[in-house]
């Protein structure tokens, strides 16, 4: 049989209206994020009862939306390397494939939507029924810049401790009731980690020390600010992390490590491993990191009782640090209205889901979740309930990464090069102003 | 070059056109032409993302020339080559030595000494920073049984940098020991069986036969270290990120962090231009010293 | 024959040598058989107990890492004979003919090699911007095709081969094509090995240029791909399936080497026996 010009045509034509009349047709948008990669093992999962860990339940959520949504909306997710996640994220504004939605965080958001590379969610986002007056005030400021919302906030993380109670028992460290008894000033932090190792032949203290991560930095910064203090100006313009609370806070973080609470080897790894192996008493990693290790503790690691604790206060006023994930939808004017649809869909599911997120071990966002019994009802939240008023981040700046590596270098440098505290703050004072400089011109 | 006439010349014109009309073409799209264009972008603030870009003439040039981790990064990139690249030739060198010839005892550690190139870079440095590890590293053990504190190599000011050196030779010596491999049977061995009824001294074969008949690939391999090992980049982002206090910070991680990190794309390319001086500057030498060898 | 004693004892020590060598290649190996949530607690230990092999049944089912090794293959492969192809054509022509502004030429290529990759990155990252050609395979492999070191190396080789080889095609007014392809391409199997290796594991390792420009997971080669599968702080969660991953994606090309190595061997026997 010949196939004319115009079965062929009529073919065509009819193929074209019943894709247009099918509102299911698949819309595919792109997901890049970091959290690793774990298709292996949660490719077909959709029972959220089934995921664990950031990389688990992201994965199940994305999944469980493909699933799920009605609107026939398919998104790919791409992993993304974690080093080099942003740098990635601002190649695809020249290689033209931005991506549908983008995982950010808080920190980082300034950068885009300064350079107006971020589209607009505010209004998006409210008419889809998300109740962006329920996010909790700390996290909506995150993600607003000049009035409006820029992003979905996913959660508050912070740096926690992270305890032994076995190791703290074993030092005495535990009260009647069964609370832990957490240092409270400076000089108690170091007399406890020394009676700590006296009594228990372990490190008081895990922190990643080397000058990858920068996780004694955050710790700085929570001293610092604990005091009144802050390293950088309100305005994000001016430095001042050269001042007397930046010397307190560098000196007591320099006498932690010549006092030898804690191992000054310690990679990122290395610290969970001493930790998890049951060779320190406290590990001072982030939220992201509580459902981890209750498992590793369930499943018989060395660390047999495990809990979280907020950051202990040392100085005047309770801060620790914290930053927030949240979602972007890049700014494409190639975008269809079909496939910003399908984002903001995507965006206002993850919201919904806000409580699955938290079971990573971050804060959620939504104060009725943070409000909820199930959330309560979550392992070890209540010890570390305080941390959503606590959590703190540095002023909205430009080039935030750049600041943190500055900090991290000349930190480090107290314990890894033998510095003194005077001049790892000078250190610091001056390698950052040389970024702001570049970002005031 | 007796028959060297302006006739040959123009029939000779004709094909070299030819054969070089690929390479050429290629060259300057993909080379001459970015060069350019970089020197242009340097005259720029132009940013990664965003299209801001505003001349500003000399500036970054000025800003460069005081900028202390400019300098500083410059010196840990010489530092880093003034240890890798005579390390890495002498065992490639001395590694060739060893395997070149039949068996199959040989044929195999040869793939074993070129197995580690083929790993990526993540896989490496992710490798080589547990291996040296002082908690939990391959190495710290042994200190500890002579009842001494392990090393901090990654983190510590004076190891730092000898480590990446070691990772990066873990990792590279493959290739330019197969270089020398291939230059090693150039070597006719009716030269070894003179040397052989001459009862020459393995040390005397290796320095008046071996060693000369090797040396386009001495300085081949010299070259390409220079050239490669004053790129250094993946070991040093990925291993100690520059620290501890930017002892290796390396140049092209600078010019990376200053273009995709700070989204500095004018003063990057600033950075990236005076790397191409110094580096030119050292294969000229290279080649000069080269050229002063084969004269003699 | 008196080397015999002293010949062994020379491979005995780099044998030696080479078991310390592959000691973290081992290690991958056991890690790559353990299960992520083991390793979590403790990397240490050469057996692999628990042992698994789930890591690489996730790596075969989910078929992602296949794909990586097709693009790097292909990009790394198709790089590799075009610089073979260029560099010998224009090693030929600065070798044997007489051109106008040869000598100038030479040294503006030779120049090239100073330029390092990183100093037009930028440049280049903005060129195939305009050109909207950022996601293909002629963006992964075009940039890295103009190696100066590629014509450095086959002019060299070209003009070490004695002249009288050609001179009877010559006398026999053959082309320069086909003196090109049938005397002197037969002949440099050993430069354009060595030219082929080197720049085949340049290509297999390109980390940064893949990592900006193949900003698509449908194009990711071997080494970004197993950069992206990393949690964040680039470790603990996952680490078994990412050195199943690896040793997935190194082993094709661990083998090809160990057949390659017959080529090498092959050049040596071949200038042996001239």
């Amino acid at each position: 049989m010949q196939i004319t010009r115009k079965t062929a045509l009529a073919a065509s034509v009819a193929l074209t209206t019943l894709t247009a009349a099918m509102p299911a047709a698949a819309t595919d948008i792109t997901l890049y994020r970091f959290f690793g990669d774990c298709e292996g093992e949660f490719g077909g999962v959709t029972d959220l009862n089934e995921a664990y860990g950031e990389c688990g339940i992201i994965t199940v959520l994305t999944n469980k939306f493909n699933a799920e949504n009605e609107i026939g909306a398919n998104v790919i997710t791409q992993t993304v390397d974690w080093g080099a996640y942003y740098d990635l994220l601002s190649a695809t504004y020249s290689t033209g494939d931005m991506p549908d939605v983008a995982v950010m965080h808080a920190s980082q958001l300034v950068n885009f939507t300064d350079r107006n590379l971020m589209t607009p969610l505010g209004n998006k986002l409210m008419e889809a029924g998300v109740d962006v007056d329920d996010w909790a005030d700390a996290a909506r400021n995150n993600v607003t810049n000049n009035g409006e919302i820029y992003a979905l906030p996913f959660d508050i993380h912070a740096i926690l401790f992270h305890v032994n109670v076995g190791l703290m028992k074993e030092a005495g460290f535990v009260n009647e009731d069964g609370s832990v008894r957490l240092p409270s000033s400076p000089e108690e932090l170091i007399l406890m980690g020394k009676e700590f190792e006296e009594k228990t032949g372990q490190n008081y203290i895990a922190i990643e020390s080397q000058s990858s991560e920068g996780m004694a930095v955050r710790m700085f910064d929570a001293f610092v600010w604990q005091q009144g203090g802050d390293v950088l100006s309100a305005d994000g313009k001016e430095a001042t992390i050269d001042s007397p609370e930046g010397l307190n806070a560098a000196t007591l973080i320099k006498q932690m490590y010549d006092e030898g609470l804690t191992d000054s080897g310690l990679d990122y790894g290395g610290a969970e491993q001493a930790f998890i192996g049951g060779r320190a008493g406290i590990l001072v990693n982030g939220t992201w990191g509580v459902n981890n290790y209750a498992t590793q503790a369930e499943n018989g690691a060395e660390l047999q009782e495990y809990t979280a604790l907020d950051f202990p206060t040392l100085y005047e006023q309770p801060a620790t640090f914290s930053n927030s994930h949240s979602w972007t939808i890049p700014m494409d004017e190639s975008r269809t209205p079909e496939e910003e649809e399908a984002a903001i869909a995507f965006l206002k599911f993850l919201d919904d889901n806000n409580f699955a997120w938290a079971m990573t071990g971050h804060l959620p966002v939504h104060t009725s979740v943070i409000e909820s019994e199930e959330f309560a009802a979550l392992p070890h939240r209540s010890d570390f309930a305080a941390t959503p008023s606590m959590a703190r981040g540095i002023p909205a700046v430009k080039n935030e990464r750049g600041i943190y590596d500055a900090m991290i270098s000349e930190f480090t440098a107290m314990w890894l090069a033998g510095t003194s505290p005077e001049d790892a703050v000078a250190g610091m004072q001056s390698g950052v102003e040389r970024i702001l400089r570049r970002n005031n011109r | 070059m007796t028959n060297r006439t302006p006739q040959r010349m123009r029939r000779d014109g004709r094909a070299a056109l030819i054969f070089l009309a690929p390479f050429l073409i290629i060259y300057c799209v993909f080379l001459i032409f970015p060069l350019f264009k970089a020197v242009f972008i340097s005259f720029h603030d132009w940013e990664l993302a965003g299209g801001y870009r505003e001349w500003i003439g000399f500036f970054n040039y000025e800003d460069l020339w005081y900028d202390d981790y400019f300098w500083k990064a410059l010196g840990n990139t010489m530092r880093f080559a003034a240890m890798a690249v005579p390390s890495m030739t002498i065992l490639a060198l001395l590694l060739a030595l060893g395997l070149h010839g039949h068996g199959r005892v040989r044929a195999v550690l040869r793939s074993v000494f070129f197995s580690s190139s083929v790993f990526s870079v993540t896989v490496v440095t992710l490798v080589w920073q547990m291996v040296l590890s002082p908690d939990r590293g391959l190495i710290a053990p042994i200190f500890r049984s002579m009842g001494m504190e392990p090393i901090n190599f990654l983190g510590s000011v004076e190891w730092a940098m000898p480590s990446l050196v070691i990772a990066t030779l873990w990792w590279g010596v493959g290739l330019p020991m197969a270089l020398f491999l291939a230059a090693l049977g150039q070597i006719p061995d009716e030269l070894y069986e003179a040397a052989e009824l001459d009862h020459a001294s393995r040390w005397s074969t290796l320095r008046y036969i071996t060693l000369p008949g090797i040396r386009h690939t001495v300085l081949l391999v010299l070259v390409l270290q220079i050239v490669g090992q004053f790129q250094i980049f993946g070991q040093a982002q990925l291993m100690t990120k520059g620290g501890p206090a930017n002892t290796t910070l390396t140049l092209v991680q600078y010019i990376y962090n200053t273009g995709f990190r700070d989204w500095q794309v004018g003063y990057a390319t600033t950075i990236a231009l005076a790397l191409f001086v110094v580096m030119a500057g050292f294969s000229m030498l290279q080649l000069w010293l080269g050229r002063k060898g084969d004269d003699q | 024959m008196r080397n015999r004693f002293s010949d062994r004892l020379i491979v005995v020590a780099v044998a030696l040598f080479a078991v310390v060598w592959l000691i973290p290649v081992v290690w991958v190996l056991v890690m790559s058989f353990k299960p992520d949530e083991v390793l979590m607690r403790s990397t240490a230990g050469f057996l692999p107990v628990p042992f698994t092999i789930e890591n690489y049944a996730r790596v075969m089912t989910v078929a992602k890492v296949p794909n990586w090794l097709m693009h790097s293959v292909i990009v790394s492969f198709l790089m590799t004979f075009i610089v073979l192809v260029i560099s010998s054509m224009a090693g030929y022509a600065f070798a044997r003919l007489d051109f106008p502004f040869k000598r100038p030429l030479f040294v503006l290529v030779v120049a090239g090699l100073m330029v390092p990759e990183q100093a037009i990155f930028i440049p280049l990252h903005t060129m195939f911007a305009d050109w909207g050609m950022h996601n293909t395979h002629t963006a992964l492999i075009t940039p890295r095709l103009a190696v100066p070191i590629g014509v450095f190396l086959m002019t060299q080789f070209f003009r070490s081969i004695p002249r009288e080889l050609e001179e009877a095609a010559r006398l026999d007014h053959a082309s320069h094509a086909t003196i090109f392809l049938r005397i002197m391409l037969p002949l440099s199997v050993p430069a354009l090995t060595t030219l082929g290796l080197f720049t085949f594991i340049h290509g297999w390792n390109d980390y940064l240029w893949p990592l900006v420009s193949a900003t698509s997971k449908d194009m990711y080669t071997v080494t970004v791909g197993l950069a992206s599968i990393q949690g964040n702080f680039g470790q603990s969660e996952g680490l078994g399936t990412l050195m199943a991953s690896a040793v997935f994606a190194s082993a094709p090309i661990m083998l090809l080497f160990v057949i390659f190595q017959r080529f090498i061997v092959a050049g040596v026997a071949m200038s042996a026996g001239k």
